[in-house]
């Protein structure tokens, strides 16, 4: 599953520290989700798309959606 | 009521497994040096059950308190170490069957530091993954 955590955590201008801090969890596991080692539970990705305020799917998709859009 | 009301630190582990050790070396050393009843050598070397009941109170305390990641990271250690750790002892008991063993190396006593050394490689092995 991709994700677009790494660029929306930019725009705000957190670390992955003040994420992790925000969600709850540790810096490793923000670190995971972004390079997409580890995929969150569904509760983890709700509670990331209410702290960014974007739909889940804004932030998570499929690996077949993303490479259907880029055709 | 929570089962584990208060977040586990790091002290009250360490605590628990200082307690755990002494315990231990006091009942080989008690068993070992000093003759006493049956039932009280019985009592003695079921004293460090105690301490080591409240270890892993401590420990399973703590992963509860951890996140999800690194939950899965723990039950992957897991994962990895009790199977081997029964893989360790099936090949003892057949070697046992063809070789004799030196009970000063290879009895229960002995064994038990192989299973948290196999815990802590599929730790290091599951962090790694996770990196």
């Amino acid at each position: 599953m991709k994700n677009s955590l790494r660029v929306l955590r930019a725009e705000r201008n957190w670390t992955q520290a003040d994420l992790a801090e925000r969600l709850g969890v540790s810096r490793q596991t923000v670190n995971a989700i972004e390079t997409e080692k580890y995929e969150p539970s569904l509760s983890l990705a709700f509670k990331i798309a209410q702290l960014v305020g974007r739909p889940i799917e804004d932030i998570f998709q499929p690996n077949e959606v993303r490479a259907r859009g880029k055709g | 009521m929570k089962m584990f009301p208060v977040k586990p630190r790091w002290g009250y582990l360490i605590l628990a497994a200082a307690a755990w050790v002494l315990t231990y070396l006091a009942a080989r050393f008690v068993l070992k040096e000093i003759q006493l009843d049956p039932w009280l050598r019985v009592t003695v070397a079921l004293l460090p059950v105690l301490p080591t009941a409240l270890f892993i109170w401590l420990v399973v305390a703590g992963i509860r308190s951890l996140d999800e990641l690194e939950r899965r990271i723990h039950l992957e250690a897991l994962a990895f170490a009790y199977p081997l750790a029964i893989l360790l002892l099936w090949t003892l008991g057949l070697l046992q069957l063809v070789v004799q063993l030196p009970p000063e190396d290879w009895s229960y006593r002995h064994v038990w530091v192989y299973l948290p050394l196999f815990y802590f490689f599929g730790l290091a092995l599951a962090w790694r993954r996770y990196q």
